[in-house]
């Protein structure tokens, strides 16, 4: 497995996909920036220590970055076929499912880097605003739900990356689907029901976004770790699936 | 007197060709005199009645290949005859319909892990990481398979004429140059057996002579034994120790190259008027015993180094007329065309 994971890194040297993860990360972080210099009675936005770092928060979980984690998936399991380089991992031998769960660590620490790449700027930009008002509390407490959004948007698009590669369609309807899937989280949000059990939603609640109740708190854990499940369930028939054509199939 | 003759001429087609027209007028595989005697575990791929079929249609039928150790095996045929469907049977990457391969005296399915680092191969074309450069690449796949050698990429590269560590991606390498990696991938780990399907396409005239030489070189100096596939008839002549000639899915021959050669010969076509009085000319005057005889009137000799001159004056005045007279070359080209009932391979 260290091998391979070894592997998936390099094989993504270079790539254009993680320029444009990073490319988006950071534009992310921009936007909120530009909305955060709107005046209020109260003046400024981000003249509040904090306001920037929570808000970047929804901004990325409900617009950009879940769709990004499932390109970036999808299109790690899908290239092999796309480049033809399936068939030289198979004369190695590599097993598949490995494979598949190699890339699968990958995504899940990309996303988890992501959202500490975005934790970097934003605190960067409350250090230089208000580098007097933080306290270590407040940052550690920013930390960790950002460390936690992170491994949440990896499991609530999980499925997503193992439906589109299991019909062998292209990496960009990840993204799609990814996008509409995130942003209906908007929707999800208005009532307490959805709130905790649509997965971009309970992820912010486990991420602690927002104030949530012991019993939501595991309820929106559990339906998180049931898309992991998922995405696992389908991967494995997708492998079974795929050998059983290969030995048997006419 | 007739009887003789057809006899001969039967045993003679036979004997060059390598060909028994059955009953039913299907032409099955025997090998030629001339063929090594070999036990079937000097077989180091041999597929019995492998079939493939997608749907009603029978993309490979029956096929009966037989890759001896250490020699080079030429699957000569036209694009979509079958071959990359062969090769892809053999390695597992694609499903058996019916019949059986056997490679190292083993079925595949089931001893991956024990049969594939014994083999290198290209399927198609070589698939590799476009962001990547070649040695980018090569690490990764030797990283995966574990080679232990500590400069194999490099070795590898070198001998396929890449450079080490070049700065180049993948995405930017000429056709020519992503077949010399892929080369260079099959033979990263040392293999015993290398497949090859089409390995000179795209290749310039040098490259291709380049690379022939490099085939012959692993098969002659390291012992290597080689599956290729092509639709040029010219590489195949010029490589293979073996030869096994596919068309709609049907292996139609396998044959050693030397036995097939002997088809490649000139000849003196002549037509006289009486068979029996020509042939004892030959045979007394000019001690020819290397020819054959059809429909009676006409004689195929094919000591062309004979004084033709002085045959056809012989001939005469022996009151034997002389229709004609015509230096012939039967070309493996002709001989291809025949078998496979249609146009000849480039």
């Amino acid at each position: 497995m260290r091998k391979m994971l070894w592997a998936e890194w390099r094989k993504l040297r270079r790539s254009s996909i993680i320029l444009l993860t990073v490319f988006a990360t950071v534009l992310i972080a921009v936007i909120v920036l530009v909305a955060g210099r709107e005046t209020t009675v109260d003046g400024f936005y981000l003249s509040d220590a904090g306001w920037y770092m929570t808000m970047v928060q929804p901004w990325a979980t409900m617009f950009v970055l879940p769709a990004i984690v499932a390109m970036l998936g999808s299109y790690m399991i899908c290239r092999e076929e796309q480049d033809d380089t399936l068939k030289s991992l198979l004369l190695i031998p590599v097993n598949e499912t490995t494979l598949t769960a190699a890339k699968m660590i990958v995504t899940f620490a990309i996303s988890i880097l992501i959202y500490l790449l975005l934790f970097a700027i934003t605190f960067s930009v409350e250090l230089l605003l208000h580098h007097t008002d933080l306290s270590v509390g407040m940052v550690l407490s920013f930390f960790k739900s950002y460390l936690l959004e992170g491994i949440g948007v990896f499991l609530a698009v999980s499925p997503i990356i193992a439906l589109v590669s299991y019909t062998k369609k292209s990496y960009w309807l990840a993204l799609l689907l990814a996008e509409i899937y995130s942003f209906a989280g908007l929707f999800m949000s208005m009532s307490s029901l959805t709130k905790t059990f649509y997965p971009i939603t309970a992820l912010l609640g486990v991420a602690g976004y927002y104030e949530t109740t012991t019993t939501n708190l595991f309820e929106s854990l559990f339906v998180l770790l049931l898309c992991g499940c998922l995405a696992a369930l389908i991967l494995v028939c997708h492998q079974r699936s795929g050998k059983e054509k290969k030995y048997h199939g006419k | 007197m007739k009887k003789f003759y057809l006899g001969k001429v039967m045993a003679r087609f036979v004997f060059y060709t390598g060909l028994v027209v059955g009953d039913a007028g299907i032409i099955s595989r025997h090998y030629s005199p001339e063929s090594e005697e070999i036990s079937m575990s000097d077989y180091l791929i041999e597929t019995k009645q492998l079939t493939k079929t997608y749907g009603d249609q029978a993309a490979v039928k029956d096929v009966n290949l037989h890759v001896k150790k250490g020699r080079i095996y030429g699957l000569l045929g036209r694009n979509g005859a079958g071959k990359t469907t062969i090769m892809k049977m053999i390695l597992g990457l694609t499903s058996i319909t019916s019949g059986e391969v056997d490679v190292f005296g083993q079925n595949i399915k089931g001893h991956e892990k024990r049969i594939y680092p014994r083999i290198g191969a290209i399927i198609e074309t070589p698939g590799f990481y476009p962001n990547l450069t070649g040695t980018e690449n090569l690490e990764i796949f030797a990283r995966l398979r574990g080679t232990a050698a500590p400069n194999a990429v490099k070795n590898a590269l070198k001998v396929v004429g890449l450079p080490y560590k070049d700065k180049k991606l993948f995405s930017k390498y000429s056709l020519g140059m992503k077949q010399r990696l892929g080369i260079a991938n099959a033979i990263l780990h040392d293999p015993e057996l290398l497949i090859l399907d089409e390995p000179t396409n795209g290749l310039d005239p040098i490259g291709i002579a380049e690379m022939r030489d490099f085939i012959k070189h692993l098969s002659a100096e390291r012992g290597k034994t080689i599956l290729i596939s092509s639709h040029i008839l010219s590489e195949i002549s010029l490589l293979a120790d073996d030869i096994g000639i596919i068309d709609h899915g049907t292996l139609l021959v396998e044959n050693t190259m030397k036995a097939l050669e002997k088809k490649n010969r000139k000849y003196v076509l002549l037509r006289i008027s009486d068979m029996p009085k020509a042939m004892l000319i030959l045979e007394q005057e000019f001690h020819v015993t290397n020819f054959d005889m059809y429909d009676g009137h006409t004689l195929c000799i094919y000591d062309t180094s004979l004084d033709m001159g002085a045959v056809n004056k012989a001939l005469v005045m022996h009151d034997v007329s002389v229709i004609s007279s015509q230096l012939c070359n039967d070309t493996l080209e002709d001989y291809f065309k025949r078998i496979t009932g249609g146009e000849g391979i480039a």
